[in-house]
C-alpha cells in the first residue's frame, strides 16, 4: 500500500470529559498519508468520542489536532469537511426521503443557485461508483436501499467532497461477508490513492486484514500502537479487554440440585429491521444459578431478553419457563422479573410518580385495585415499603420518577421487578450508567435472588461484572452462543476472543 | 458516576406534581394571552381596560348573558373532554368537528322520527344514536392509527371534511331527512318529544353544559382511578413502556380514540336536540376545532377543560358587546383565544426543551460509557 511517512493527522493530548465520565484521557494518535489505521477497542472505550472530536462534533477539553502537520481547530463538521475529513458514522446520517444523488449533494452550494447541479453531479457520482466499485443507483430514494448500499452511499458522499482522510466507524457491522470484501477492496484502493483511512472496529479479524497499523484504546486511554504485521490476535485481545484487575468473585453457596426454570430450544428471532438476531439459540437456566451473557453490544442481547418475556415474536423454536410456554407478554412480576436495558425508555414512566411506577404491572390486582377502582392508599403504602426496603432516595412516593438520580430510578425498577420473588430474573444491562454504589447494590440484589432460588439471566456488555457475578457464562456473538465457560476461574482473554467471534479451543 | 437528574424548576412544585403542571400552565397562558390581546387592542386605538370590561359585561352582565355563555360552552365542554383524553394518551384526536356532524345526523335521524315513546326515552334514543354515529365516524382513523400506524392528525382532519359534506348531502332533497321546499338545505325539525327542555325562561339554555361538566369530572375520575384511565396515562407517558408492562397498546389506542369520537358525537346531539332543532351544513362551523383549542389550553386535563371552555365561550359571548361599545372587532376574541393557546404551548415547549437538555447531558455521558463502538 502506498504510504510515505508524512502525517495526515496527528492528535496530541486529546481529553474529553462528559459529566461523570472521562471519555478520552490524554490521547495521542497519528495517521500517515495513504495509511489504513485501525482503531480498536471495546464498547465504551472512547473510539467514537475521539472521532467525533476529530470531525468537529465535540470540542475537546484540551489537546491539539494537526492536519498535514498544521495545527487546526475543528469547530464544526463543515470545517472538518473543508479540511478534507470525511466520516461515515456507524448510524448513517442519510435523509431517507431523498435519493442517493440528492443526499450526496446535500449541503454543497450549487453553482447557479437556485438550480441544483443535478446532471453534472450525477455524472461525477457515477464515476466515483465506477472507480471504487461501490455501485448505487443515484435516483433511488435511500429508504428503498438495502443497508449495504446505504453504506456505499455514505462513503461516496465523503469521497464526493474529496475527503483525504476518511473515518469509517464500524463499517462492516451492517454488511454481509461478500459486501465486506467489496468494502476492503475499496479501502485498499483509497489508500493507494494516498488517502488515509481510520478504520474503527472491535472485530479483530478484519482489523488485522485491512490495516497497516493498529491503535488500541481502552477506558479512554491509548493502550498502544502496533504495526499490523507484528500484531497477533491474542495480544490484541489482551490489550483490548485485559484489565489489570483481579477478578473478585462474590462468595456464594453451592448450587442446589439442578432444576431447570428457563428452557430455550432452537430459538430464532429477528431484530427490528427484520434481520436475524438470534439463531437456533438453546439455553437452560436452573433454579439458583446466575447465567451471565457476555458479548459485544448488538449481538442479540436485547432480542434474547425480549423473546423470553414475550415482547418479541420468535421465528422458530420454543421458550418455556417452568413448563409455561411463552406466547405473549409476561407482565406478572411474581413469575418473571425483567429489568430492561433501557430503563428510561422502557422500564419507567418518567412523568408518573414513584408510587405509580412501582405498580405499573400490578395495578389491576388487589390490593392496588378493588372492584376496578385504584386504591391509592394501598399504592402509597406499597411505595413507602419499597422506598425503605430498597433504599430508594426520594422525598416521597409522590415525586415524579424523572426527579430521581439514575441509580435511584434503577432501584425503582429493581424493586418492582424483583420484590414479588419471581422464579426467573432477567437483568439486561442493569448497571449501565450507574455509579459504583448503585452497581454494587444491583449486584447484591441479584446474588440474593440467586441464593433465594431464582434463576437469573444476567446480560451485560461489561465483562468484568459478568465474570464476578455469574455461575456460568455464555458468550453471545451474532446471535449465537460462541462458547460457554464456568464462572469460577474463567479466563478473560478466552472470553475476550469469543466475544470477538473466535471459537476457543480451550473452554473452562 | 453520579448523575442527579433534575426536572426543570419552572412551574413545578414538589408534591403537587402533575396538578400544578397542568393546572398552572393554562392560567399563565390565559394571563399572557389577555396581556398580548390588550396590546393589540391598544394598537387598534381602543382602551384595553374598557374593551375587557365591556367584554366581561357582555359575558356575565345579566342572567341571559350567562346563559348564553353556558349554551356556547356546551359543545366545547363535551367535545373538549373527548379531545383531552386523547391528549392524555398522546393521541391527537382532533376530528371533533367531524364527530359532531356525525353525531348530529345520528341524533337528528332518530329525533325527527315520530316515535310512540315518552319524551325522555326519545331523547335518550337520539343521544344513543349520536354516540354510535360519532364512534362509527371514529372507526376508520382509530383503526388506522392503532393497527396501521397512520398519523391520526391527518385522518381525523380529512374525515371532518367528509362528515361535513356527507351531512350536507343528507339534508339535501330528495334525501328523506331533508325538509321539502326549504330555502336552504336543512333537515326536518326534530319531534317535540326529542327536544331538550329549556332551563331558563327567555334564554336557550339547555342541559348540555351540565352534561359537559359532569363528563369532564367523570373523565378526570376515570383517568385517575380506573384501570382504563391508568392505562391511558401510561400510554401517554411512555408507549414503549406500556407494552413492556403488558398493556395491549393498540387496543388502548383504539378505545381512547373511540371515547373521543363518542364524546364528539354527544356534543353534536346536544347542539341539535337542545339548540338548532334541525341539522344543516355549518350548524357548528369550527366549534370542533375550538374544542381542540380548549383541550390544548387545558393541557389535556379534563378539569381544566371546564375552565377553558367557559373562558372561550365568555370571550366569544362578550366579543359582541366589546365590538359595539369600543369598536374593537369581534374577531379580536379569536385572536385572543389563539394567543392563549400559543402561550400555553410555548410554556409547555419551553419546559420540554429544558427537560430534554437535562436528559441529553445525561445521555451523552452514557453514550460514551456504553454505546461507543
Amino acid at each position: 500500500m502506498a504510504q510515505d511517512n508524512e502525517l495526515a493527522l496527528r492528535m496530541e493530548g486529546i481529553t474529553k470529559r462528559f459529566p461523570g465520565v472521562l471519555a478520552n484521557d490524554n490521547i495521542n494518535l497519528d495517521c500517515r498519508k495513504g495509511e489504513v489505521l485501525g482503531l480498536l477497542g471495546e464498547n465504551g472505550a472512547g473510539k467514537t468520542t475521539l472521532m467525533n472530536v476529530h470531525y468537529g462534533l465535540y470540542q475537546p477539553d484540551s489537546g491539539k489536532i494537526f492536519i498535514n502537520e498544521e495545527e487546526v481547530k475543528i469547530e464544526s463538521p463543515a470545517k472538518a469537511i473543508d479540511l478534507g475529513i470525511g466520516m461515515v458514522h456507524q448510524h448513517f446520517k442519510l435523509v431517507d426521503a431523498l435519493t442517493a444523488l440528492e443526499n450526496v449533494i446535500l449541503g454543497i452550494p450549487p453553482e447557479h443557485p437556485p438550480v441544483l447541479d443535478l446532471a453534472p453531479a450525477r455524472e461525477r457520482l457515477l464515476k466515483l461508483c465506477e472507480g471504487y466499485e461501490l455501485y448505487v443507483d443515484p435516483s433511488v430514494e435511500v429508504w428503498r436501499m438495502p443497508v449495504g448500499k446505504q453504506q456505499w452511499l455514505e462513503i461516496l458522499k465523503a469521497l464526493y467532497r474529496d475527503a483525504r482522510l476518511l473515518v469509517l466507524d464500524e463499517p462492516s457491522s451492517v454488511l454481509t461477508p461478500a459486501e465486506g470484501e467489496q468494502l476492503f477492496k475499496a479501502v485498499r484502493r483509497l489508500s493507494e490513492e494516498g488517502r488515509s483511512i481510520i478504520f474503527i472496529s472491535h472485530k479483530l479479524g478484519e482489523v488485522l486484514e485491512i490495516t497497516d497499523r493498529i491503535t488500541v484504546i481502552r477506558d479512554g486511554h491509548v493502550v498502544g500502537t502496533v504495526p499490523t504485521e507484528e500484531a497477533t490476535q491474542r495480544e490484541l485481545a489482551r490489550m483490548m479487554v485485559g484489565r489489570p484487575v483481579v477478578m473478585e468473585r462474590k462468595p456464594r453457596p453451592a448450587l442446589p440440585e439442578k432444576q431447570p426454570v428457563l428452557v430455550m430450544e432452537d430459538v430464532s428471532a429477528n431484530d427490528d429491521r427484520g434481520l436475524p438476531a438470534l439463531k437456533d439459540f438453546s439455553l437452560i437456566i436452573n433454579a439458583g444459578e446466575i447465567v451471565g451473557v457476555a458479548g459485544v453490544d448488538g449481538n442479540g442481547q436485547r432480542e434474547l431478553a425480549e423473546c423470553i418475556v414475550g415482547l418479541r415474536e420468535v421465528t422458530g423454536g420454543s421458550i418455556r419457563i417452568q413448563d409455561h410456554i411463552v406466547d405473549r407478554v409476561i407482565d406478572d412480576p411474581s413469575f418473571v422479573g425483567f429489568i430492561p436495558e433501557d430503563r428510561q425508555k422502557t422500564g419507567l414512566f418518567l412523568d408518573l410518580t414513584v408510587a405509580e411506577n412501582l405498580v405499573i404491572k400490578d395495578f389491576t390486582r388487589p390490593p392496588y385495585s378493588k372492584r376496578g377502582v385504584l386504591q391509592y392508599d394501598a399504592i402509597r403504602k406499597h411505595a413507602r415499603n419499597m422506598i425503605r426496603e430498597y433504599d430508594i432516595r426520594t422525598p416521597s412516593g409522590e415525586v415524579l420518577v424523572s426527579n430521581l438520580s439514575g441509580g435511584n430510578q434503577q432501584k425503582v425498577v429493581v424493586a418492582r421487578e424483583l420484590n414479588a420473588e419471581p422464579v426467573l430474573d432477567i437483568a439486561s444491562q442493569a448497571t449501565r450508567g450507574l455509579d459504583l454504589g448503585a452497581v454494587e447494590s444491583v449486584h447484591d440484589t441479584l446474588l440474593e435472588e440467586r441464593n433465594r432460588g431464582a434463576a437469573v439471566l444476567f446480560i451485560s456488555t461489561e465483562l468484568q461484572e459478568v465474570m464476578s457475578l455469574s455461575d456460568r457464562i455464555i458468550v453471545l456473538f451474532r446471535g449465537e452462543i460462541m462458547g460457554e465457560v464456568e464462572g469460577e476461574g474463567a479466563d478473560v482473554s478466552t472470553i475476550g476472543q469469543m466475544m470477538l467471534g473466535q471459537v476457543s479451543e480451550v473452554t473452562g | 458516576m453520579k448523575k442527579p437528574k433534575k426536572r426543570s424548576e419552572f412551574i413545578y412544585f414538589p408534591g403537587l406534581g402533575e396538578l400544578a403542571l397542568s393546572g398552572l400552565r393554562p392560567l399563565i397562558g390565559i394571563f399572557l394571552g389577555l396581556l398580548a390581546g390588550a396590546v393589540l387592542i391598544a394598537l387598534s386605538g381602543a382602551n384595553p381596560l374598557d374593551a375587557y370590561s365591556a367584554m366581561l359585561q357582555g359575558a356575565l352582565g345579566s342572567p341571559q348573558s350567562v346563559a348564553n355563555v353556558l349554551v356556547r360552552a356546551s359543545p366545547l365542554l363535551i367535545a373538549g373532554a373527548g379531545v383531552a383524553i386523547g391528549i392524555k394518551a398522546g393521541l391527537w384526536n382532533i376530528g371533533a368537528e367531524g364527530y359532531m356532524y356525525a353525531g348530529a345526523i345520528g341524533a337528528g335521524a332518530v329525533g325527527i322520527a315520530l316515535l310512540p315513546v315518552p319524551p325522555i326515552v326519545h331523547v335518550l334514543l337520539a343521544i344513543l344514536a349520536s354516540v354510535v354515529a360519532g364512534t362509527i365516524w371514529g372507526l376508520i382513523p382509530a383503526y388506522l392509527r392503532a393497527y396501521r400506524g397512520v398519523n391520526e392528525v391527518v385522518t381525523t382532519i380529512m374525515m371532518n371534511y367528509v362528515a361535513i359534506y356527507f351531512v350536507s348531502w343528507m339534508v339535501h332533497e330528495p334525501q328523506s331527512l331533508a325538509e321539502p321546499g326549504s330555502f336552504f338545505p336543512m333537515s326536518k325539525i326534530i319531534a317535540p318529544t326529542a327536544k331538550l327542555p329549556f332551563l331558563m325562561r327567555g334564554s336557550s339554555l339547555h342541559p348540555g353544559f351540565l352534561v359537559g361538566i359532569v363528563a369532564c369530572i367523570l373523565l378526570f375520575l376515570i383517568l385517575r382511578f380506573t384501570h382504563f384511565g391508568f392505562r391511558t396515562r401510561m400510554l401517554g407517558v411512555n408507549p414503549d413502556g406500556s407494552r413492556y408492562a403488558g398493556i395491549n397498546v393498540k387496543r388502548q389506542m383504539l378505545l381512547v380514540l373511540f371515547v373521543g369520537a363518542a364524546m364528539g358525537g354527544l356534543a353534536g346531539a346536544f347542539e341539535i336536540l337542545g339548540l338548532k332543532q334541525r341539522v344543516f351544513m355549518d350548524f357548528v362551523a369550527g366549534v370542533g376545532y375550538e374544542a381542540v383549542a380548549v383541550a390544548l389550553l387545558a393541557g389535556g386535563n379534563p378539569l381544566g377543560v371546564i375552565a377553558s371552555a367557559l373562558f372561550f365561550s365568555a370571550l366569544k359571548a362578550g366579543g359582541a358587546t366589546m365590538s359595539i361599545q369600543t369598536g374593537v372587532g369581534a374577531p379580536m376574541t379569536i385572536v385572543i383565544e389563539a394567543l392563549c393557546v400559543l402561550f400555553v404551548i410555548a410554556i409547555g415547549y419551553g419546559e420540554r426543551k429544558r427537560l430534554e437538555r437535562a436528559a441529553k447531558t445525561e445521555e451523552e455521558g452514557e453514550e460514551v460509557n456504553n454505546n461507543d463502538g
